[in-house]
């Protein structure tokens, strides 16, 4: 009995104290600071930040030899990571000296991930991309790596920076933030209802663009009406029920709906045209075009924001033979990326692809991935 | 002789298991020179300590003829509590530990009254805590992780003691306590007894409703500390931590020989069927199969290994 009551009671203290935690503005973000760009379209200059990622320790002599390298997305199955993929053998095949593969785990899962890139560690490769389902776990297994000489390079979702060499930006996370709700005031007005359907709460991507979504709308469009942040996990039947479980709860009040992952977008325009609600709630979000096409073309969609994955892939694997090379070094500015060019590198340790895209039924037939 | 027959044929399960785990790291280590190192199993040691910690107890449980699948779900629970306590309520980092501990056994315990004093079956009382304490766990954590633990706390996940992965030390701990609990005590002969015939078990004059209460509560106490160490290998608390580990515990378990209907089954079995479960994910991995291929794999030598053991139980018993 006592035993009991004392449960309840650490239950209850444990609940009552979860609003201290320092939130941010709408559930689903991350703790970091958020830096909101100005309303309107004036550039924000960069601020020059030094080298924080790290180099492997005691690498071999790399330089021109071919190199074996691994490709360990969140999750392996999903159009978005199969771009990713194409786009890291389309550069290993410009570049000639390298032989890549991709494997992840099935689901967005921490502890998959982490044994499989412990596997490859003990395989002995040459280096190693990820795309993290957490920032922190996965950074005592890349802190391995290095130390064992192996050259990580993240995209997508980064891990904390003294965990590998280089991370490859696809998009400022304050830009696409802008982006996504810029386009959707301009379906639902000022003052409509909004809700997001997310991957999980602790996912880095996710959680930084809602984080800076939040701040962003408070800045510039403070009556947007928040409603609610709902998990789908990247899986496809979860995320079209919690859409239409948003749709459901909340009736009129919802105006829009943001889809925060390329597997969300999609099943919220489907559930939206399920429930006959296309041009009543306006679905925005982040996606790859091929599966929006339908609903683009439909008209229940109107814009869907991204940068091209194909072209992040592509990105990390000259980032990966210029360290190898060593013509990628800790205080450079860019770095070549064979046909995107030079690539800027941002935030000490960062590599910026560009800025997003935004497809609509005028462009999206362009794009094949 | 025909106890002598009896006795081998109640352990072929494990001799057959035995070998089959030494054809798969012979086969493995042609596969990849990198697989049969010291290193690589010590590493592969520390990845199947959470896993393996929740077969233990699973073992008993399933021998008793029942399930735990909310083990996944105490895990997550504790992780967060154990953040929880530590930098919501400022306790002291072992005094939060020894709390969210507390909590996950209770949290078993709560599985063992449910199934014995209202006589729900154990897969739809477990399956109901399932959902309840994973929604704790993601209440409570408010979708924020908890990190930066003191370096101490890491050594537990992280680090070694005698060149040997500290959890595996762990492990082996209660491997041999469990292993000599079930087959050396009247505890475990009750246990046996519980899962082979529960109401002879009662007649003879078993305490059966405090054993089963005692099983699940130690269930939960080992997802509790699998908690511990997960938390500490990877320095970060999250609510969906240990989402699905309860597949892979059973899969281990019945690997393992144990019945899946109670009364039989072993702590050695466990143990084997959990060593061939990592070799074959590890050392395919290391030989160049995809993820997608070492899920097949473990599914195919699942039915193999149970279909071999049914046909030689036959030959068996005539």
């Amino acid at each position: 009995m006592l035993f009991r009551s004392a449960l309840v009671a650490a239950l209850a203290a444990c609940l009552t104290s979860a609003p201290a935690f320092s939130a941010s503005l709408w559930t689903g973000g991350d703790n970091q600071p958020t830096n909101p760009l100005a309303c309107d379209n004036t550039p924000m200059q960069p601020v020059a930040k030094p080298y924080d990622g790290k180099l492997p320790t005691n690498p071999p002599d790399r330089k021109g030899k071919t190199l074996k390298v691994v490709d360990v997305p969140k999750l392996v199955g999903i159009a978005y990571f199969a771009a990713t993929a194409k786009g890291i053998a389309e550069g290993a095949k410009d570049i000639g000296n390298m032989n890549s593969k991709t494997d992840g785990p099935a689901k967005a899962n921490i502890d998959d991930q982490i044994s499989l890139i412990d596997n490859y560690i003990t395989s002995g490769v040459d280096g190693i991309y990820f795309a993290a389902n957490d920032t922190v776990a996965i950074a005592p297994v890349l802190k391995k790596a290095l130390s064992k000489g192996i050259i990580v390079v993240g995209y997508d979702a980064n891990s904390t920076p003294d965990a590998r060499t280089w991370f490859v930006n696809m998009a400022e996370w304050n830009g696409v933030a802008k982006t996504l709700v810029d386009q959707m005031v301009a379906q639902v007005g000022e003052s409509g209802g909004v809700a997001l359907v997310t991957s999980t709460f602790t996912t880095p991507g996710q959680g930084r663009w809602i984080a800076e979504m939040g701040a962003y709308a408070a800045k510039c469009h403070p009556k947007l009406k928040y409603l609610e942040t709902v998990e789908a996990q990247e899986d496809n039947i979860l995320s079209f029920n919690q859409a239409n479980t948003l749709i459901n709860k909340y009736g009129p009040e919802l105006k829009g709906i943001f889809g925060m992952t390329s597997v969300a977008t999609p099943a919220a325009a489907e559930a939206v045209t399920q429930a006959k609600q296309c041009g009543k709630i306006a679905v925005v979000g982040l996606a790859t075009p091929n599966p929006m096409k339908p609903y683009v073309a439909s008209g229940c969609v109107k814009s869907v924001v991204l940068w091209n994955p194909v072209n992040l892939g592509y990105a990390a694997a000259y980032v990966m033979r210029s360290v190898a090379d060593g013509t990628l070094k800790p205080g450079d500015k860019s770095v070549k990326a064979g046909k995107l060019g030079e690539l800027k590198v941002i935030n000490g340790s960062e590599i910026l692809l560009g800025s997003p895209t935004i497809f609509t039924k005028d462009n999206i037939k362009d794009f094949d991935f | 002789m025909k106890a002598l027959m009896s006795r081998l044929g109640g352990h072929l399960h494990e001799v057959v298991l035995a070998a089959l785990v030494l054809l798969a790291l012979i086969v493995l280590s042609r596969q990849s020179a990198n697989f049969l190192t010291i290193d690589n199993l010590l590493n592969q040691g520390r990845l199947i300590a959470e896993i393996g910690l929740v077969a233990l107890a699973m073992t008993f449980v399933i021998i008793t003829g029942g399930i735990d699948l909310s083990v996944g779900s105490i895990l997550g629970l504790v992780a967060v509590l154990l953040g929880a306590f530590w930098q919501n309520l400022e306790l002291p980092l072992p005094l939060a530990i020894v709390l969210a501990m507390i909590v996950g056994t209770l949290a078993g315990a709560i599985n063992g009254l449910i199934i014995t004093r209202f006589k729900v079956p154990p897969l739809i009382a477990t399956l109901a805590t399932l959902a309840l304490y994973r929604g704790l766990a993601e209440g409570i954590s408010q979708a924020r992780s908890v990190r930066g633990f003191p370096d101490w706390f890491y050594v537990l996940g992280q680090g070694d003691l005698f060149g040997v992965p500290v959890q595996l030390w762990v492990l082996l701990l209660i491997v041999l306590l469990t292993a000599a609990v079930l087959s050396l005590t009247t505890w475990g002969r009750a246990t046996y007894a519980m899962g082979a015939n529960e109401t002879g078990a009662r007649f003879s004059g078993l305490a059966v409703d405090r054993g089963k209460l005692a099983i699940y509560a130690f269930s939960g106490f080992c997802a509790s500390l699998a908690a511990v160490i997960f938390v500490s290998r990877v320095s970060t608390t999250r609510s969906d931590m240990g989402s699905g580990i309860e597949l892979d515990a059973i899969t281990a378990v019945v690997l393992g020989g144990t019945s899946i209907f109670g009364g039989r089954g072993t702590i050695i079995g466990t143990a084997l069927g959990l060593a061939l479960m990592q070799s074959l994910k590890s050392g395919l991995s290391l030989g160049g199969v995809k993820g997608d291929g070492t899920i097949v794999a473990i599914g195919v030598v699942l039915i193999l290994t149970v279909l071999i053991g049914s046909i030689f139980r036959r030959d068996g018993h005539g």
